[in-house]
């Protein structure tokens, strides 16, 4: 038997001794899209920041496997080369470090071999030009003094660039106007296969009218209260977390 | 921090009547003009008139007593590699050697090594000597600008206007705009011990012209029984409309003491850019001073250094503003590993008539080591009331949020370092007026990184 392409196994995450994600279980097949949506304060960014491996937050209890492996032991370079990715809320700026030359460098490290420069101009310009950037958008320094709207679609960029087997998406639709959600969703559409998968980490329904997924969960206090299919991202819309929230509190009180 | 005690600097190193006389053979030697052995006797004897640093001043507070010596001596350089005909026998390659360029001078051992000229700056009157040269061929102008600038500022530029034995003369003539660098090179006699260099350039109305002073050394894993002492005496003049711009990079051996005074004098509508690169000495000392007592004067000093070990790096700047309406800008950008230690004292000061005046200073150190420390010091002294004035001053690790991204695209975090590093150094090297330069700069940033960083 194969292992599933991504678990998420009983998952506890502590930032500074307060725990945040209590016990969080997942399972991405390939070819699939989760969406997890959660109000603000119930750990979307959490989970979405120690799947990469992020410093600032211990792994408490539980596991994270890629196509079987535990991952948790990883640092996060080693996560990026196995084939996880994260698409950041707000990816950091570096200045005095071109696009052009980290994601040569971020490609390479991919792969595990340096990418000829030939194939290299060839797959920026093709994966730019699908994204409606300019080519000189990579002459520039990493997400250094770019727009909001920008800075995403360069998050998109790396995602076709690098193509990870597994996309892990934080709030990429906050901060977007309607025609950038739109080439940033495309973006994500054309990246996804059935050899991927894709975990969109999300406050709202609206990303999800672009990109279909196959499940959606609801995230209340670090825990997936609720999973369901695409019908159950319109009934959030409609009657918001409260119901969620007020079910998880009485459970708390009788428990 | 530990208060030393401060005793009296010695002077046994100082023999007045010996520098007087080694002075006086020194310029015989080199065919100079009386006016200019002039030169150097008065300016011996207004040293002779000074005292040292005794560490209690502001400004040498926190350099390290113990590491930079207080002493004056005429190098002599007839020893070692010169052949029987005084030629110098063996020159080594030079690190920064230009591709291309519209002028150049090599010194080593004292001596010119190379000297080239373009066509085309020959002919506007383009002047790259050595400056005992430069005072037989154009006396009228040398003598019209040497010390020009103002007073000594302390005891050792003082004694580098008169017991200097590398002296250069850069001189553009009104109007004439440069396509490429000039380029002046020295390679550090290790064997020779002490270094003093004098260097002139002026840039005269409405010209244009950058100089690059690159120092490098004859041998860098010699072990040398004493620590040479490099001094240099930097003289900018920018007349009315000129633009000047200096950078100097150096690659001492790494037992030097370094101690550098850069003093520039801005006219009205000129401009003066310093950039400075430090890589190579045990203690490196920049004092940089710009003058704007013009209006609508521009003056701009970038400093970048990597220290490792256990070096001392420090600038102490002045942006003195007295015309109406000038610009003036420090950014200081260094990384250190090891013990490595940096000092930036940076003083803005604004006279009462300097109106309009906009000055800016930013001073950045990155640590990259416990051991590393970084003391950033922006002052400012301004007496005039409708100036716009900012400083900012930050010592720190790298951003951990930075090291995270870069290793979330899998980059192992060694090599995400070294790229946030060179970033943050690259936006300095930038403004080196030569691409082949800034790529030098670029490789001796990492070379320098290398040996510190691969242990970790």
């Amino acid at each position: 038997m194969t292992s599933p392409l991504f678990e998420i196994d009983a998952l506890e995450v502590a930032v500074e001794d307060k725990q945040i994600v209590n016990g969080l279980s997942l399972t991405l097949e390939p070819g699939e899209v989760h969406a997890i949506m959660g109000p603000n304060g119930s750990g979307k960014s959490t989970l979405a920041n120690s799947l990469m491996g992020h410093p600032r937050y211990t792994i408490a209890g539980g596991d994270i496997r890629l196509q079987g492996t535990s991952v948790v032991d990883m640092p996060p370079d080693e996560r990026a080369r196995a084939g996880l990715f994260l698409a950041f809320q707000y990816p950091t700026d570096i200045p005095g470090v071109s696009m052009i030359n980290f994601l040569r460098r971020a490609i390479s490290a991919r792969r595990g071999e340096e990418i000829p420069v030939r194939e290299y101009r060839q797959l920026l310009n093709e994966v730019l030009g699908r994204l409606q950037m300019d080519e000189q958008f990579v002459r520039r320094y990493v997400n250094d003094g770019f727009s909001g709207g920008e800075k995403k679609r360069a998050e998109i960029l790396q995602l076709g660039l690098l193509q990870p087997l597994v996309a892990v998406m934080d709030e990429t639709d906050s901060g977007l106007d309607i025609d950038a959600l739109r080439i940033v969703s495309e973006g994500i559409n054309t990246f996804h296969s059935d050899d991927n998968a894709i975990l969109l980490i999300t406050h709202y329904q609206r990303i999800l009218r672009y990109v279909q997924p196959d499940h959606v969960h609801v995230l209340i206090d670090g825990q997936i209260v609720e999973s369901g299919d695409a019908s159950l991202a319109e009934r959030l819309e409609r009657d918001g977390y409260e119901p969620f929230m007020e079910r998880t509190k009485a459970e708390v009180l009788s428990s | 921090m530990t208060t030393a005690t401060l005793d009296a600097p010695s002077e046994s190193d100082i023999k007045p009547d010996d520098l007087r006389a080694e002075v006086e053979a020194l310029s015989r030697s080199k065919s100079e003009p009386d006016w200019l052995l002039a030169f150097r006797l008065a300016s011996l004897e207004q040293a002779l008139g000074m005292e040292w640093w005794t560490g209690q001043e502001e400004s040498w507070r926190r350099t390290p007593r113990d590491r930079l010596p207080r002493r004056a001596r005429v190098t002599d350089f007839r020893a070692s590699v010169h052949n029987a005909n005084g030629r110098v026998t063996r020159v080594p390659q030079h690190a920064f050697t230009p591709h291309a360029h519209s002028g150049l001078i090599h010194k080593y051992h004292g001596d010119i090594v190379a000297t080239d000229i373009a066509e085309q700056a020959e002919a506007d009157g383009i002047i790259v000597k050595p400056l005992s040269e430069a005072a037989l061929e154009h006396p009228e102008l040398v003598q019209q600008w040497l010390g020009a600038v103002g007073q000594p500022l302390d005891r050792y530029d003082a004694f580098g206007r008169a017991i200097w034995t590398q002296g250069v003369f850069i001189y553009a003539p009104r109007g004439v705009v440069l396509d490429e660098s000039l380029f002046y090179l020295v390679t550090q006699d290790t064997a020779a011990g002490d270094h003093w260099h004098y260097t002139l350039v002026v840039a005269e109305r409405e010209s244009q012209l950058s100089l690059i002073d690159a120092g490098d050394a004859d041998d860098r894993r010699a072990d040398l029984d004493e620590s040479p002492l490099i001094h240099a005496s930097v003289e900018l003049i920018a007349e009315d409309g000129a633009q000047l711009q200096f950078a100097s990079v150096q690659r001492w051996h790494r037992q030097t003491a370094a101690l550098s005074t850069t003093r520039g004098r801005v006219g009205r509508d000129a401009s003066i850019r310093v950039t400075t690169a430090a890589f190579g000495a045990d203690l490196d000392k920049q004092r940089i001073d710009l003058d704007l007592s013009q209006n609508g004067g521009f003056a701009e000093i970038r400093g970048l250094f990597v220290g490792d070990g256990k070096q001392h790096i420090e600038h102490v700047t002045r942006q003195h503003h007295k015309g109406v309406g000038a610009t003036s800008d420090l950014l200081i950008r260094g990384v250190l590993t090891d013990e490595s230690q940096a000092v930036q004292y940076g003083l803005i000061r604004i006279e009462p008539e300097g109106q309009k005046t906009s000055a800016h200073q930013t001073m950045r150190n990155l640590l990259l080591d416990d051991g590393a420390g970084a003391d950033p010091i922006p002052m400012l002294e301004i007496e005039a009331d409708d100036v716009k004035c900012s400083h900012a001053a930050a010592v720190g690790p790298v951003d951990p949020d930075q090291l995270f991204y870069l290793q979330a695209r899998g980059i192992p975090p060694k090599v995400a370092e070294r790229m946030v590093v060179r970033g943050f150094l690259a936006e300095i090297a930038d403004g080196v007026p030569d691409e082949h330069m800034r790529e030098v700069i670029d490789e001796l940033v990492e070379i320098q990184l290398e040996p510190a960083r691969s242990n970790s």
